[in-house]
């Protein structure tokens, strides 16, 4: 593995001087810790001078450090990510309990705006200058900050009537007034695209504005499907919280697996074995094969063609049929294990796979050649929802979006893991960051897919598919009951689970939708402390109104498809 | 002569020893016959429409490579009457805020358009119900009422997504209808009669003596006809108002039950009668190849009776054909988004339609019929249809040939079942 | 024709439905149902029509008013704001007014309805021949003026409303696009 190095902070230790408090490294990556008072100017800094340019907020969470240790109360952390020069940059902030207050940085990155809505919903840490400072994946009656370590897991908060959203709504009207001009009260017609429609996949709201057909004003909301996965994970031993991480991109369950369990080893420095590595690789990319197959087959039912959708769906029946060969299910495989596997490919699974692998390209051109020259798809998706690298950067976009416009950016070649960077493979990239690009870089990433599958199946290796780190990797059923010492092990860490140093980690991985990331806290128990997922289509998901205004509602579903917003994982 | 005219007369006559021209209730069996000819052609809507759901939801299932409907009946054929059945069965439900009376209404009114124009299609020689003189003025004027029953449906429901897809709907027929009468005029130009059965007159049985085959104009304006009859149909790609992914199935969101049974129904009867339309004003209608109408009118007893049948066979199959185009272009393309529609239809095909009316215009007044150029143009639009048929008929053969030997080399058994072993 | 109980019967059948209509059209409380009711009007008069065997100008009368008039105003209608509440969208004139209008129509039907008063004309062929043609030569010979000039009237119309849409389109647009991703 070819980690980038860690960036040079010295620009940045020149300027903060005495505000800069700690240098750390999280992960492999930068980190600082700043006074508050500096930190504004810090990630103004990062993101302006020519040595960083850190155009891309990455990730922005917080920490409750009540239990972890004896400091202030709240941690704020952003990781910042120049796209071009490939380092991250880490920066911490500790925040009193008694004044939880941030400057906002939304005016610096627009993926920031729900990234700090998040926090506060979840930690209670108000962002100053914010414009819309208010919950976003709880609902509005709720009460308290669920993921503070001293919130009353058992209360729960009935929602008795849903969010009305017209504070929002006549902020955004105040905010454009040109865009109503020329019309009477009453000539718009105000509706709810969701949370029950079937362009939305899922639950999404969105509350439109029309005038005629075309969208005035369109305002998200979200966490109709939020069910506290992160809640849930401090709750469960590590390996426990895998099935959880299933439920994220539910398209893909395979992806979420390697992406967490890749975080945690990380955390505990175990080195996966490279059998492990290649059948974690091969399985996650049949995952983005079925990934992108129901994303571009449910784009086109929005459009109206319907036989793509099936085309597509039938493959994706068989590669459902191969993985259950591997794991025993279908959608929610729960495959890897902290440090390996749950167990070793079956008898027949290679020829079976390389079958399989021959029958992709044939539906997947029978739909491409149902629409990729078709007049009416090309009217359809050509400059629908169109986005450009900086927008699309600056809203955090990752994956086959950020790729559609035409920026080459792909995790498993700029950050290679896994020995992605043993394999030959395109990344494929768009022109204009239209729905139509998004359409096509998704079918040509199903080509590369097969390619870097075929490839690990021809490098497959032998040997064990669980890591040797006892402490934290179950041994086989041939020790655990044949000889004194496994049966030790095997005790151990059933009953005192896995437990990591203290240590703090972001990691990440290319799953199909974009960048996958996994912040875990460790506090030494066999338990997160905490586990934070940077879900890609909720940074991706920011941009939607800013994509859609000014269009019509036939666009707005167009597009909505093709930035392949999956709720499980937009809501956890 | 029409055949009801005649079955009355004969039923007068054999029944009451009576003279219809003097017999004082003839009018009651003229009554009598027009409602049975209007259950007929009832029974016909319902019997086409049914299957025809039946076959679209089979062919789909081939095209889209599953099985589709296969468990009611031999090859799943009887599934158009379960669904039926169960739709009447299900509850009426009407929205609480609904506006009743108009909510309520709709879909008769839609049905009511829709049956409307069976009166005059001109089944076989002289299977029609009323011959009107302006049969294809009438045809257009009774589809209006469609457009009302939609803005109907979708003001009644109360609900946004339904006035949306009637307002999308009425806006669709409103502006297709133009393209479709321009289109349709150049025929009536041709033939110098609104009748349906004068149209089909004019035409003969052979191909080259249809419409559609007499010069370029009327070749154009047959496309634009179907294009614009697919537009007013609701049916892909121009069905938006029936958007289930954009406006949730739109003006028929709130129905349940046999109401929404009505609407599909209409759906269907529609396309029947797009078809039908296309077939009489274009392809010549029901007329049988080398027979003359003259000889089938002067034809007696079960000749008589063999003509119509024939007649009829040929009128429905062409319709049929159509309706087999239709559907396969239904699961083939994607959705109009509602600018392009509207652009389709006013920057292209009325004008387009115009000019092609104009064009046959010109052409009656300096081509002589029957003269050399008259059939130069007839011989080379047929052969322009001849070309366009056999490239659809090779490209179909040559797709099924790679599927058939790629299934087989991939699963190691025949594609092709006979069809009464479908799956 | 022996069909005159038939005429009969259907001349009070429709009559009664362009009645109905018309009363539903003046007192219903919603201005939408009065446009609906307008159907029940529209289709009546072009029962009469086609009754009194004017074949084209009951289908011209369906065509027109039924798929054009009635559509337009459904649209004018569903479209414009707070449409469900009977004050807004059917105001009264009140009493006076209202009673001066109703005299002046009932005068004008009825001087129109002495003149029209004449020997009775009875149809008396069971199938009339069609009336296309003598309109259509008509119209095209003897009444070719007035027909050019409503043409001309209704293409100045056409490119009035044209002019007033495209303007406000403009300005919609002009003050919608900016900044935005161009489509």
């Amino acid at each position: 593995m070819t980690a980038p190095a860690a960036c040079d902070l010295s620009a940045l230790r020149a300027r903060l001087g005495m505000a800069l408090l700690e240098e750390t490294l999280l992960g492999g990556i930068a980190q600082v810790r700043v006074a508050r008072e500096a930190l504004a100017d810090t990630l103004r800094f990062l993101r302006d001078d020519p040595a960083y340019r850190m155009h891309q907020l990455t990730e922005l969470t917080a920490i409750d450090c009540l239990l972890l240790r004896d400091t202030e109360r709240f941690d704020v952390a952003y990781i910042l990510h120049n796209l071009q020069t490939r380092r991250r940059v880490a920066v911490r902030c500790a925040v009193p309990e008694e004044d939880p207050r941030v400057p906002s940085a939304s005016g610096l990155w627009r993926a920031a705006d729900w990234a700090e809505r998040e926090v506060y919903d979840q930690y209670g840490i108000v962002f100053t200058g914010h414009p819309n400072m208010k919950r976003i994946l709880n609902h509005h009656e709720f009460v308290g900050h669920p993921l503070r370590k001293d919130f009353d897991i058992y209360r729960g908060y009935w929602l008795s009537e849903a969010e009305s959203l017209a504070d929002e709504l006549d902020r955004r009207r105040a905010a454009n007034p040109q865009r109503l001009a020329g019309m009477q009260p009453g000539e718009t017609m105000v509706l709810n695209l969701g949370p029950s429609h079937p362009a939305a996949h899922g639950t999404l709201r969105n509350l439109v504005e029309l005038a005629g057909e075309e969208i005035l004003f369109c305002i998200p909301e979200i966490g109709y499907l939020h069910r506290g996965f992160e809640k849930s994970a401090e709750v469960h031993e590590y390996n426990q919280v895998i099935p959880y991480t299933d439920r994220l991109n539910y398209c893909s369950a395979i992806s979420n697996n390697v992406g967490y369990a890749k975080a945690v080893e990380a955390l505990c420095g175990i080195e996966v074995p490279p059998r492990c590595q290649y059948i974690r690789v091969i399985l996650a990319e049949l995952s983005r094969i079925m990934d992108h197959l129901v994303c571009n087959g449910a784009n086109l039912v929005d459009l109206g063609a319907l036989t793509n959708f099936w085309f597509l769906w039938n493959l994706r029946e068989r590669i459902y049929n191969l993985i259950e060969t591997v794991t025993g299910a279908r959608l929610t495989n729960s495959y890897t294990r902290i440090g390996g596997l749950s167990e070793d490919l079956p008898e027949g699974f290679v020829p079976a796979c390389r079958a399989l692998l021959k029958e992709v390209p044939k539906p997947v051109n029978d739909a491409l050649k149902l629409v990729a020259r078709n007049r009416i798809f090309l009217d359809r998706t050509v400059g629908v929802g169109m986005i450009s690298t900086d927008e699309a950067i600056s809203h955090g976009y990752s994956g086959p979006c950020l790729r559609a416009t035409g920026f080459e950016h792909d995790l498993r070649k700029t950050e290679p893991y896994y020995g992605y960077d043993r394999f030959q493979f395109e990344v494929p990239t768009g022109h204009q960051g239209d729905t139509y690009d998004r359409v096509m870089v998704r079918f040509l990433e199903i080509f590369e897919s097969v390619k870097i599958v075929e490839q690990a199946l021809d490098q497959l290796p032998g040997g064990p598919v669980k890591a040797d780190h006892p402490l934290s990797v179950l041994p086989d059923k041939d020790r655990t009951y044949g000889n004194i010492e496994g049966m030790v092990n095997h005790f151990k860490v059933i009953m005192h689970g896995i437990q990591p140093p203290r240590n703090e980690v972001y990691d990440c991985t290319e799953s199909p939708n974009g960048e996958l990331g996994f912040f875990v806290v460790s506090d030494g128990t066999m338990r997160p402390y905490k586990c934070k997922v940077r879900p890609p289509c909720f940074y991706i998901y920011t941009s939607f109104p800013r994509l859609v205004e000014g269009s019509l509602v036939a666009d707005a579903v167009a597009t909505l498809g093709s930035l392949n917003i999956i709720a499980g994982e937009l809501d956890r | 002569m029409n055949i009801m005219h005649y079955l009355a007369d004969l039923l007068v006559r054999s029944l009451f020893k009576a003279d219809p021209a003097t017999w004082p209730y003839t009018w009651i069996a003229y009554a009598v016959v027009i409602g049975v000819g209007a259950l007929l052609a009832f029974a016909f809507v319902a019997i086409f429409a049914g299957p025809v759901t039946w076959i679209e939801r089979r062919i789909a299932g081939r095209i889209q490579s599953r099985i589709g409907p296969n468990r009611n009946g031999p090859q799943g054929c009887l599934q158009w009457l379960a669904d039926g059945i169960k739709c009447w069965l299900k509850e009426d439900l009407v929205p609480a805020t609904a506006d009743k009376p108009l909510y309520l209404a709709a879909p008769y009114l839609v049905f009511t358009g829709m049956f409307g124009a069976f009166v005059v299609l001109p089944f076989g020689a002289h299977v029609i119900a009323a011959d009107l003189n302006v049969g294809l003025l009438y045809i257009l004027a009774v589809t209006s009422l469609v457009v009302v029953g939609l803005l109907m449906a979708g003001w009644g429901s109360n609900s946004k997504w339904a006035l949306f897809g009637g307002v999308r709907s009425a806006a669709q027929l409103v502006s297709y209808e133009v393209p479709s009468a321009f289109s349709l005029m150049a025929v009536v130009l041709m033939a110098g009669t609104l009748s349906t059965q004068g149209i089909v007159g004019a035409q003969g049985g052979w191909p080259w003596q249809w419409f559609v085959f007499r010069n370029p104009f009327l070749f154009a304006a047959f496309i634009m006809y179907f294009i614009s009859a697919i537009a007013e149909g609701n049916r892909t790609p121009f069905d938006l108002p029936e958007a289930e992914s954009e406006i949730i199935a739109g003006y028929n969101i709130e129905y349940s039950g046999m109401r929404f049974l009505f609407f599909l129904f209409a759906e269907w009867a529609n396309m029947w009668i797009m078809a039908a339309v296309a077939t009489l004003a274009f392809l010549g209608g029901w007329q049988i190849p080398g027979i003359s109408p003259e000889r089938i009118a002067e034809a007696k007893g079960w000749t008589f009776v063999g003509w119509q049948a024939l007649s009829f066979a040929i009128f429905v199959f062409k319709g049929t054909c159509l309706v087999f185009t239709i559907i396969q272009i239904r699961w083939t393309l994607p959705r109009l988004r509602v600018d392009q529609l509207m652009i389709t239809c006013w920057k292209y095909l009325v004008p387009l339609s115009m000019g092609s009316a104009t064009g046959v215009l010109l052409l009656m007044a300096l081509v002589r019929e029957g003269g050399i150029v008259d059939w130069v143009m007839r011989g080379a639009m047929l052969l322009v249809g001849l070309l366009v048929a056999g490239a659809y008929i090779r490209k179909v053969r040559a797709t099924f040939m790679a599927d058939r030997d790629n299934y087989k080399k991939m699963e190691g058994r025949d594609l092709w079942y006979p069809p009464y072993r479908l799956p | 024709m022996n069909g005159s109980i038939v005429q009969v019967v259907l001349f009070y059948l429709l009559a009664a439905l362009a009645l109905t209509g018309a009363c539903l059209v003046a007192f219903s409380r919603s201005i939408v149902h009065s446009a609906f009711a307008l159907l029940g009007t529209f289709v009546g008069v072009a029962g009469l029509y086609a009754l009194l065997a004017a074949d084209l100008v009951a289908i011209v009368q369906v065509m027109v008013y039924v798929g054009g008039v009635l559509i337009l105003i459904l649209f004018a209608v569903m479209l414009t704001a707070r449409v469900d509440e009977g004050k807004e969208s059917n105001p009264t004139v009140g009493k006076i007014p209202g009673l001066l209008a109703m005299l002046a129509m009932a005068g004008l039907l009825v001087v129109t309805a002495v003149k029209a008063f004449g020997p009775r004309t009875v149809i008396s062929e069971a199938n009339p021949p069609s009336t296309v043609s003598p309109i259509g030569n008509l119209l095209l010979s003897k009444y070719v003026l007035p027909f050019e000039a409503i043409s001309v009237l209704l293409l100045a119309v056409l490119l009035g409303a044209v002019t007033i849409a495209s303007g406000r389109m403009r300005k919609g647009a002009g003050g919608k696009q900016e900044g935005e991703a161009p489509r």
